[in-house]
């Protein structure tokens, strides 16, 4: 009997100790505890998308198409795509940006003609930074474009965000035939001081 | 970086394929590292965060190094085809 309650006794300080050792788990200080609580929502998260699909992964299926001629060289300005050479071609400029898209058609010499973005399309706020809304706007934009008689045109984007991928998608599904892709994100390695971090 | 119009970071689209094009472009400029160059001037990144940068790239590249290394030698092979019935 007396065995028994001394072996209760131990498992009770046991259980103690152990709870003991939790309360070192416990701060004390509220704002520590806040921003690790901050962090690892941050890493649950899912990854933010800035349309730029493919960047980390290799697909292995486009490792065999490299025999296609994807990239430009000399006669590149002259080469005829729907009877107009490539150089006079129409330029579809897109600016990306974290809260909205900006979408611009412009002839060959850059004089644009159609101006759109999410904002005018009718997206207020934090919709207007959304893959969807880029996408409508392109397919407004791409449908003008088409009117005015451009069906061939070339793509310039610049910058990261929801609407990068989804801003070109938009513009085929709008009835334009894209020939080219091109990026024009201003990336400098010695740029004046940006504006500070912000504080999370 | 002031380049070449329409010569410089350009992809063509291959049979209306525009999603393949843009995931070329994307591995191109992330692999060269411009993407996340444009990811970092966004703020100014103050000069001890850039030591612990750094600090850890070099850190990372000798890991990966020596990582490599490991799997080749696992991976080497004594025979005078490497893959025999593979081409």
């Amino acid at each position: 009997m007396f065995i028994k309650s001394s072996i209760l006794a131990g498992i009770n300080c046991i259980k103690q100790c152990t709870i003991l050792s939790k309360s070192a788990l416990i701060h004390t200080s509220v704002i520590l505890r806040k921003a690790e609580d901050r962090k690892e929502m941050l890493a649950s998260l899912p990854a933010k998308d800035e349309g730029t699909a493919g960047e980390k992964s290799v697909d292995i299926d486009t490792l065999f198409n490299r025999r296609a001629k994807s990239f430009p060289d000399a006669t590149t300005a002259t080469k005829l795509f729907n009877g107009i050479p490539f150089n006079e071609l129409p330029i579809c400029n897109i600016r990306v940006s974290p809260n909205n898209t900006i979408i611009s058609v412009t002839d060959y010499k850059g004089v644009p003609r159609l101006i759109r973005s999410c904002g005018i399309e009718g997206f207020k706020n934090t919709r207007k930074g959304t893959n969807i809304a880029a996408q409508a706007t392109a397919v407004t934009i791409g449908a003008k474009a088409v009117e005015l008689g451009w069906k061939t045109i070339r793509v310039k984007v610049r910058g990261l965000g929801p609407g990068r991928m989804s801003a070109i998608k938009g513009l085929q599904m709008g009835g334009l035939n894209i020939v080219s892709v091109t990026d024009n994100t201003p990336v400098s390695w010695n740029p004046p001081r940006p504006r500070k971090q912000r504080s999370l | 970086m002031r380049h070449a119009q329409f010569i410089a970071r350009t992809v063509f689209v291959h049979n209306n394929n525009v999603e393949e094009a843009c995931r070329l472009l994307n591995r191109i400029l992330g692999k060269e590292e411009i993407f996340d160059q444009f990811r970092r001037t966004r703020f100014y990144e103050k000069p001890y965060q850039v030591r612990r940068r750094v600090n850890f790239e070099k850190c990372k590249a000798i890991y990966n190094e020596d990582m490599n290394r490991k799997i080749q030698f696992v991976l080497r092979k004594n025979r005078v085809d490497p893959f025999p019935g593979c081409n």
